[in-house]
């Protein structure tokens, strides 16, 4: 059992939602309520559809949005005992630089990442600049291409003359200019052709073996997270329905959600049952007024029609509305939780 | 149903002639689902794109053949062309909101392509059940039109207010009146046959509700019933043939698994033939029957997708499936893209 070097606690963030007079009328709860621990030197997972809010966790975990409740308490790992506080949102602006230092980010977009105007040579030296560690900065970059499989030639040349694997190699490469103990990878390799992506993937093992760095990996592609991934949560509107290993979450899901999201998956076994999801996909917002403010839990009319189309096909499915329930998280497994009944 | 034969497409730019295609051979046929792999810049999309004439301008296809049930469409006029896209062949594109007019509704989306190819039918529905052909808006003229008359009515109630002749604009004050009460008004009139075909068009895609999704905007919808639209407006023609550019790369997987499902079903109800082009492996491996690899302008290998993905032959093909994580933690084989030059 290694350390931990994060845990989230409680963590919510509500965007609120105004009319037209600038009152709040609803919020959208892009989180509500994620705890987590993330453990030292290894890869944790983060899965989920589109909008359950993946990025907004990360965003938060950065600090560039203010959580609306909860809390992310480091580690004395990344403290080293130099910080006033161990939370997060009680650093002052000097330990919140150290900790920036700390956590690299890599986003989905490579091309979006760079800017089209900048020299490879100051891309990568950006971050070194700007939290002063000028000296030897010359030998520090081709160090740093070196390690992302580019090299001293690369130095003079501009975003648009690289692929879109190169590319991900340079932001690889800033990310980790500043020797940062966690990486945070929000879908890296989404943009990429699977070959290309397959050299990432290698590129990132072997970077997390030699730093002993900690991954916190967003992906939405699960033959990727089982790859990468020692451990991983699944996100459904804004909460975690299920964590466990990936091992054991892959051969054993206990959620409804993960049960579909694993066999929606295409893979190479044709054979392998399907579990379809039926239903509108949840509007992530939650009105003030109290008496739209559930979200429904019965089966919609529009789910019944649904499910008379695909009967007779024998196919498995779930229905949204069943999802809306909020049961608590409970222990189905060897440090395996679901919110299942 | 679909030859392809010895195709070449170049593309001139300003840094010279780009061979996107160098002699692409496919054949599709009556009823089944074909795959096309291949990783990005390989050429999928300009062989669909040249098989049907929709390239751009700097494009020309160069040499080859494109074949329709027998009938050689390499120099087909522009209108016989027309008839064949979204009447024989229906096409799906990537990015459904950018291939939906966003300013109309589905409805008048769906009915555009049905006048276009289905008019007759449509004819025939009427007088079937005796009720109007297209528009159950009877009083709705173009939106310029409508524009004129409000404009027209308005000035002259202002005009006569301003004279302080206050009777004479009350005819104007009702036409306007009518114009924003016409909806209420019209809510009896019986559905047209055209808009009983695009419910019956909805429907076939599996959308709940048709009717209440004909008169949405396509922003209304989710990804997932947009592309469902798409799909409804691609066999709105009754067509024999679907071609789908990735249909399904911008959806989550759980939405993906819906819109392949829904694909297979309506190949197999209609027995029409599908050409679906996509990167994912994994999509092919589990929609299609056969499957061609595509590399560089070129098809390098064409098998049933049984054979293909359990004896690969060529490399490249290898290359392709080694890369992707199947489990296990073992490393990934990175293909050697210098010692895939020669083809
Ligand atoms: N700044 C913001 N203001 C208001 N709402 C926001 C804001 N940022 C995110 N949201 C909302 O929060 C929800 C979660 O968004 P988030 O970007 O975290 O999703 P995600 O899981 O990363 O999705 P994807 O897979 O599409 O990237 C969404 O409904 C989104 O619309
Ligand atoms: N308008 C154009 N002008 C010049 N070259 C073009 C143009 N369109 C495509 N090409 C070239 O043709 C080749 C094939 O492109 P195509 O779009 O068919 O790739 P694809 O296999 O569909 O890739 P993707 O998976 O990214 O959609 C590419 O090398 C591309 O650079
Ligand atoms: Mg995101
Ligand atoms: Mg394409």
């Amino acid at each position: 059992m290694s350390n931990k070097i994060l845990s989230i606690e409680g963590l919510r963030k509500h965007f609120p939602v105004k009319n037209v007079w600038g009152t709040d009328i609803a919020l959208v709860k892009a989180l509500d309520g994620v705890d987590l621990e993330i453990e030292e030197g290894k890869t944790f997972g983060i899965v989920g559809e589109s909008g359950c809010g993946k990025t907004t966790l990360m965003r938060t975990l950065l600090r560039l949005v203010e959580p609306t409740s909860g809390s992310v308490v480091l580690s004395d790992e990344i403290t080293q005992n130099q910080f006033l506080s161990n939370n997060l949102e009680e650093l002052t602006n000097e330990e919140l630089r150290s900790f920036r230092r700390q956590i690299g980010v890599v986003f989905q977009d490579p091309m979006g990442a760079l800017n089209p105007r900048m020299l490879i040579k100051d891309i990568v030296s950006e971050p070194l600049v700007i939290h002063g560690k000028t000296e030897n900065m010359r030998d520090r970059v081709i160090e740093l291409l070196n390690n992302v499989g580019l090299g001293e030639e690369h130095l003079y040349r501009y975003p648009h003359e690289f692929s879109g694997g190169q590319r991900q190699r340079i932001v690889i490469a800033r990310a980790l200019a500043l020797e940062p103990k966690i990486l945070v990878l929000d879908e890296p390799t989404s943009a990429l052709d699977v070959s290309v992506q397959a050299q990432i993937l290698n590129l990132l093992n072997d970077l997390q073996e030699k730093y002993n760095l900690t991954y916190i990996f967003i992906s939405h592609d699960l033959s990727v997270i089982e790859y990468m991934c020692d451990r991983l949560a699944v996100m459904y509107l804004g909460r975690v329905v299920e964590e466990a290993d990936t091992e054991e979450l892959f051969t054993n899901p206990q959620h409804p959600y993960t049960k579909a999201l694993l066999s929606a998956t295409p893979n190479f076994n044709k054979d392998k049952e399907k579990i379809m999801i039926l239903g509108d996909v949840p509007s992530p917002i939650t009105y003030l007024d109290e008496s739209k403010a559930k979200l429904a839990t019965e089966i919609t009319e529009q789910e019944r029609l649904e499910i008379k189309s695909i009967e007779g096909k024998g196919l498995d499915y779930i229905v949204r509305s069943s999802l809306n329930e909020v049961l608590p998280l409970k222990e189905v497994g060897p440090s395996h939780y679901a919110r299942v009944k | 149903m679909l030859e392809i034969k010895d195709l070449k497409t170049n593309f001139n730019t300003y840094d010279g002639v780009v061979k996107a295609l160098n002699g692409v051979n496919l054949t599709i046929k009556d009823g089944e689902i074909f795959g096309l792999v291949g990783e990005t810049g390989s050429g999928k999309s300009v062989t669909c794109y040249s098989a049907l004439k929709l390239l751009p301008k700097t494009g020309e296809v160069v040499g080859g053949n494109i074949l329709l049930n027998g009938e050689d469409i390499t120099h087909a006029s522009e209108d016989r062309l027309r008839q064949i896209r979204g009447g024989e062949i229906g096409i799906i594109f990537q990015d459904p909101l950018s291939a939906l007019n966003p300013v109309m509704t589905v409805n008048e989306q769906i009915g555009e392509i049905l006048v276009l190819h289905q008019d007759s039918k449509i004819k025939e529905l009427a007088s079937e059940k005796e009720i109007p052909v297209y528009k159950s808006e009877k009083w709705k003229a173009s939106p310029g039109v409508e524009f004129t008359i409000m404009a027209f009515c308005i000035s002259f109630i202002s005009l006569f207010i301003m004279l302080g002749q206050f009777t004479f604009s009350l005819p104007f004050l009702f036409v306007v009146g009518m114009m924003f009460l016409r909806d209420y008004l019209q809510k009896d009139i019986p559905d047209s046959a055209l808009d009983l075909m695009v419910i019956d068009a909805l429907s076939r895609v599996k959308l709940p509700n048709p009717k209440q999704i004909a008169q949405s905007y396509p922003h209304e919808l989710s990804g997932g019933m947009q592309q469902r639209v798409m799909i409804a407006m691609a066999l709105a023609g009754k067509a024999k043939m679907l071609i789908a550019d990735e249909p399904t790369t911008a959806l989550d997987v759980t939405i993906q698994a819906q819109i392949l499902q829904l694909i297979k079903d309506i190949q197999k109800e209609e027995n029409m033939s599908v050409l679906l082009i996509t990167h994912d492996l994994g999509v092919v491996a589990e929609t299609c029957e056969k499957v061609a690899v595509m590399y560089k302008g070129k098809i390098v290998e064409e098998n049933t997708v049984e054979r293909i993905f359990r004896h690969p032959k060529h490399k490249y093909t290898r290359a392709l499936l080694n890369a992707i994580p199947k489990g296990g933690k073992e490393r990934l084989k990175v293909p050697d893209v210098g010692e895939m030059g020669s083809i």
